[in-house]
């Protein structure tokens, strides 16, 4: 008998490694192939931008016809949400969307787990009724620690415009009844105030989240050339996400 | 042929289909993080473009300071295609799969970190569109395992081999991988 063969036979140890192996194998192999076998993200993700669902063209930024666009589903209590909006977006708004590189368009995903999140895209919706979303939206992100305390949005939009504007603002969201509606975990659809004008639009971003999918905040989706990348979620920087800007428009 | 010698057979062919199945893994991982992820054919510009997706998803995981997210993004998938041929030729496997489990091990131990920090990213794996969660942990968790079976395979058997002096045989011949100078 060759004494090669005999190196793994009999020791304990390699029946451990065998049985440890075949444990891993049975493991991985379905979270691969379920992996393998997703529908590609991008492929999904074109939906945002269908005309027919997407959501009302006033909340957003730039020109139009930038050439690239980007889709932030996002809600305005999540603290990511605002470390992004900071970090990143403040400083891309500034420059490339200023620039007209990107057209930047923000979709509302308030999350069911925020108690706020739903009446503060309530607010940003009628303020973009008004045209005056940027400045809301702003806002609401820079003071997210004030109002996500004691629920006093009220306060913050007031000081983004102008009184007769707040007032303009007040009048839409005046037949509006609690609750705002907010995505589900279960991913059923939001429940929407028919008499409140702006909940329309939020519950057609959340249904549009659905679709992406959205499975937390912040996600977004970059458009190129007619081709929709996958969706990322969290908190990236300006500096990569430039990179990623510059290496498509390089191309 | 006894039963032992089946089992010291049936030993050396799983270490070969785990060598094979550990570099298929990272084939397709290197595959998954270079492949054009919008509708585009395979290009210089394609790469470039999914290398700059791929340090996004690097950049997500809040580890690296900004100066080096991109070169990492950009080496961690050629590395992975390296580590996919090396173990595939069966070339030192000592050390071909020591460095799979300890590249697997940072990989684990950078995502339980950020999934206990509470950040809510895409794992960034096998390319895009995967979330960081308890599957992912779970999958990763055991193809650290997976990684380490294999290695401690390799070094039994290459301790076996110094033992029996380098003496050979036709069956052993047979079912053993290149293992030159291992």
């Amino acid at each position: 008998m060759s004494l090669r063969t005999e190196s793994l036979r009999t020791r304990p140890s390699s029946r451990w490694i065998i049985a440890l192996a075949l444990a891993a194998v049975v493991v991985i192999l379905p979270t691969l192939a379920a992996q393998t076998s997703k529908v590609p993200a991008h492929t999904r993700a074109a939906s945002a931008s269908d005309p027919a669902t997407a959501a009302a063209p006033m909340k957003s930024l730039g020109n139009k016809n930038a050439p690239i666009t980007m889709e932030v589903f996002s809600d305005y209590q999540c603290p990511s949400c605002g470390n992004f909006f900071e970090v990143t977006l403040r400083p891309m708004i500034n420059e490339y969307v200023a620039q007209g590189k990107v057209y930047l368009i923000h979709h509302d995903f308030p999350l069911q787990m925020h108690t706020h999140s739903g009446d503060a895209a309530r607010w940003a919706n009628a303020a973009a009724k008004i045209g005056e979303f940027q400045e809301v939206d702003a806002a609401l992100f820079d003071n997210q620690n004030a109002w996500s305390a004691n629920g006093d949005i009220e306060k913050y939009v007031s000081a983004a415009m102008s009184p007769a504007d707040f007032k303009r603002v007040q009048a839409i969201l005046k037949p509006c009844a609690p609750p705002a509606p907010t995505s589900r975990v279960d991913g059923s659809a939001p429940q929407a105030d028919h008499a409140c004008p702006v909940d329309q639009y939020i519950v057609q971003d959340i249904v549009l989240g659905y679709q992406v999918p959205v499975k937390a905040t912040p996600t977004f989706i970059v458009r190129y050339k007619g081709q929709s990348y996958p969706a990322s979620s969290g908190i990236v920087t300006w500096p990569i996400l430039k990179q990623f800007f510059d290496t498509l428009l390089s191309q | 042929m006894t039963t032992t010698e089946n089992r010291g057979g049936l030993g050396r062919i799983l270490l070969i289909v785990g060598r094979l199945a550990l570099a298929g893994i990272f084939l397709f991982a290197a595959y998954a993080k270079l492949k054009p992820q919008a509708a585009m054919p395979w290009s210089g510009a394609s790469i470039r473009t999914s290398l700059s997706m791929f340090a996004m998803q690097v950049d997500s995981y809040q580890l690296l300071p900004p100066q080096l997210v991109s070169p990492a993004a950009h080496f961690l998938p050629l590395f992975e295609l390296f580590l996919g041929l090396w173990l595939l030729s069966g070339v030192w496997l000592r050390y071909s799969s020591l460095v799979t489990t300890l590249l697997l091990g940072g990989f684990f131990a950078m995502m339980v970190r950020t999934y206990r920090m509470g950040l809510e990213i895409n794992c960034g794996c096998f390319g895009p569109g995967e979330r960081l969660g308890p599957k992912t942990l779970l999958r990763d968790g055991s193809l650290l395992a997976f990684g380490l079976a294999v290695t401690m395979g390799a070094f039994l058997l290459h301790r076996s081999r110094g033992r029996s002096g380098g003496e050979t045989s036709a069956t052993a011949t047979a079912v053993s991988t290149p293992q030159r100078a291992d």
